[in-house]
């Protein structure tokens, strides 16, 4: 059983993964690590978390993921700074 | 103080748990909603009397964790560690237990007296899931007390017990324990911070510090920093033990905790019907049929907030002017009657035409925000908005902009942190209104033709469009992205929204009125005294050399801060005529002019009132400096191209 690691973002619909680490750093649009990692975690994107995504919004808008018994929405730009692992 | 027993609860919980609907039962109308000292945090406060008691609820707002993330988050914090209310009634959402739980912890390790209102078990029980209660409360070593809010069911015995633990502020003996390497590091801070203390307990302020949480570091630095230091040291440790930040490895144990407690009180049956919410989800989520349903819905929310509120108004208006000349026997005509019906003047100026949209767009963006709908809007939207540096929940009051500014800056209240709230109100304060709209129509659309109009509105789309983008970059702090949770498809509670509209209304009305009398009043006082000409001329530099405008139009300009629509009307009394097209030195060009700075300089003086509500005053007079000198610069730069051969 091999497992890959790749972005939240490269999940096809209904695709099932699990958390490995979300890369903060300063680049990008000023999303200091502090904050958006953070509430990523408050949310509940722990390392080893269970995430399901479900479908993205057109025109390259937010993904709509389900983890932990929720449906939470995310930005496309945070969406691809979660690393996910999948099995093969 | 008299010997009255007084009591402190405060309601904490995440977001769209029911925490306001519990509100509104246990205050009923003894309610007061206004902001937090120095902040534009909304606080809500009510008083009940219960047992002999009289008790002081607070409702704080509805938060995912305890860091110092947003300033709600730190509101919270605050409150319960420093103001030390009775006890913390936390609500949560029984049918997404785990995610509550993780904030049921973090409220535990404050050290608050807490009691746990299971809320939305019958969604729970609909979904499938049964929740052993008994075993909850032995688990957290807390009181639990399942409840359904929306039908008022279990709210007695939650008071009952809120008050029973009040009674002896009685806090959880369950320490919840993270990992061995963690609770090692934690022990080992809790003895180096012995001997000082702090708004927080010891325990809290080891946890936080290893977690790196900024505020508390800033507090314990000024006592004691070496322990500081060390924490920085500790947390290293784990970081290097566990190939994550200390942060990460804290709260994903956390949430361990939570969803193993979750999980042994929870029994998974199969759900009662398929779920309707689920299909009404992926149907208005949908790539097609969401943005159908959405153009449905906004096109019915605009029609019916304009045309209720257009009934009321001119039911109200002609009620009022037909007291006029009542009033004006009464107290004699000259100059005192007319000062003193100025006062009246703007007190109808404030009845009808803000109140009337504001009360019906309250309540529809209270039900749309409380059913969950708003949320599925924010992720249709939010790409197109982002693109204008805004959250795509800022498309609701962005659209509402184009009947009235007023409510539209006040629904601004949903964006959920400071910055994305300015940002919002910015952009929505520059979206042409109806009453911009008559004069787009009335000046240019029927001198000039339909497209010339037309143009002029996407001319302002265009700036809205770019002034949204440099805000976006200059204005200070971090942009947040789309991290939001689409909580299920649920009834709102009717009798909660209409009471949130209500005491809403009344805040409204107390920083709008006193504004509104007080500019009608000068304004008239200006007239009274025959002042128009001399302020006219005063002004004549900016509107005659700078924007090529006869001078009379500075008055009407003036006017037009009380409500935009008058400029036109002004417009028409001072010049003679209504027709336009007739007055010498007022063409096309001084048309366009005139519109455009209009279009652009400050919203009316009720859009300023809700500004002040909504950012405060600092903000908003600086909002409103700028869109002045920034439609008279734009308008003048128009003139010179117009003009240009």
């Amino acid at each position: 059983m091999s497992k890959r690691r790749i972005p939240l973002t490269a999940l096809k619909n209904g695709e099932r993964a699990t958390v490995v680490s979300i890369s903060g750093g300063g680049c990008g649009r000023g999303q200091g690590k502090w904050g958006f990692e953070k509430r990523l975690m408050d949310m509940g994107l722990t390392p080893g978390t269970e995430v399901t995504v479900v479908k993205s919004a057109p025109f390259h808008g937010p993904i709509e993921i389900l983890v932990r018994g929720s449906r939470l929405a995310l930005g496309r730009g945070v969406a691809e700074r979660i690393l996910v692992e999948v099995e093969e | 103080m008299t010997a009255e027993k007084r009591l402190r609860i405060a309601l904490a919980g995440n977001a769209n748990v029911g925490k306001s609907v519990i509100f509104n039962y246990l205050t009923g109308l003894h309610q007061h909603i206004g902001n937090w000292p120095g902040k534009t945090v909304e606080k809500a406060e009510g008083t009940l009397h219960f047992k002999g008691y009289t008790i002081d609820i607070i409702d704080l707002p509805g938060i995912y964790s305890l860091s110092t993330y947003s300033i709600e988050e730190q509101i919270s914090r605050k409150y319960i560690a420093v103001e030390k209310p009775d006890v913390v009634i936390n609500v949560v959402d029984a049918s997404i237990l785990e995610r509550n739980l993780y904030f049921t912890l973090q409220l535990m390790e404050l050290g608050a007296p807490l009691v746990l209102a299971l809320n939305q078990v019958d969604i729970a029980r609909r979904k499938g899931i049964e929740i052993d209660v008994e075993k909850l409360e032995k688990l957290l070593g807390i009181p639990v007390v399942p409840t359904v809010a929306i039908k008022g069911l279990g709210i007695f015995k939650l008071l009952e017990r809120a008050v029973e633990v009040a009674e002896k502020r009685e806090t959880s003996r369950i320490v919840m324990k993270f990992g061995k390497e963690v609770e090692d590091k934690i022990t080992e801070l809790i003895k180096m911070l012995e001997g000082n203390h702090y708004w927080y307990p010891p325990r809290y302020v080891a946890i936080k510090l290893l977690e790196g949480d900024k505020e508390i570091e800033k507090e314990v630095e000024q006592l004691n920093p070496k322990v500081v230091a060390a924490a920085r040291k500790l947390s290293k440790e784990i970081e290097e033990i566990h190939g994550h930040s200390c942060s990460t490895v804290i709260t994903a144990e956390r949430y361990e905790i939570a969803g193993r407690i979750a999980r042994e009180v929870q029994k998974i049956v199969s759900p009662i019907k398929p779920r309707f919410e689920e299909r009404l989800h992926n149907l208005t989520t949908h790539k097609i049929a969401g943005y159908i349903i959405m153009a449905f819905s906004l096109l019915a929310i605009f029609y019916s907030v304009f045309t209720i509120g257009g009934y009321i108004s001119d039911f109200l208006n002609e009620l009022f002017y037909t007291i006029e000349p009542i009033f004006y026997n009464l107290i004699g005509g000259g100059s005192v009657g007319e000062l003193v019906w100025s006062i009246m003047e703007g007190i109808i100026a404030g009845i009808t035409i803000a109140l009337p949209y504001i009360a019906p767009f309250y309540i529809i963006l209270y039900f749309l925000e409380d059913s969950g709908y708003l949320s599925r809007i924010a992720f249709l939207m939010d790409n197109i908005m982002h693109k204008m540096g805004l959250h795509g929940k800022a498309f609701i009051p962005l659209i509402l902009g184009y009947g009235c500014n007023v409510p539209a800056c006040l629904g601004c209240r949903i964006m959920e942190t400071e910055r994305e709230r300015v940002l919002a109100v910015f952009v929505t304060t520059l979206v042409p209104c109806a009453a911009r709209t008559v004069i787009i129509l009335g000046l240019v659309g029927k001198y000039l033709g339909i497209e010339y109009a037309l143009l002029l509105y996407i001319f302002d789309l265009t700036i809205i469009f770019i002034l949204g983008r440099v805000a976006f970059k200059v204005l200070p702090g971090e942009p947040t992205a789309l991290i939001m949770e689409m909580h299920d498809y649920k009834w709102p509670h009717l009798k909660t929204v209409l009471k949130q509209t209500w005491f809403r209304l009344l805040e409204f009305i107390k920083i709008a009125f006193p504004l509104i009398i007080l500019g009608s009043f000068t304004i008239k006082l200006i007239e009274v005294f025959g002042l128009l000409e001399p302020v006219s001329l005063a002004l004549s530099p900016i509107t005659v050399t700078w924007l090529g405008l006869p001078a009379i139009t500075g008055i009407t300009l003036i006017f037009g801060v009380l409500r935009k629509e008058l400029t036109l009307i002004m417009l028409a009394t001072l010049l003679g005529t209504t027709n336009f097209a007739e007055v010498p030195g007022f063409g096309p060009i001084q048309m366009v002019v005139f519109t455009i700075v209009t279009m652009f300089y400050i919203p009316c003086i009720s859009t300023i009132a809700a500004l002040i509500k909504e950012v405060g005053w600092k903000k908003a007079l600086l909002i409103t400096i700028f869109e002045v000198i920034f439609a008279i610069t734009i308008g003048g730069i128009a003139y010179r191209i117009l003009t240009f051969k």
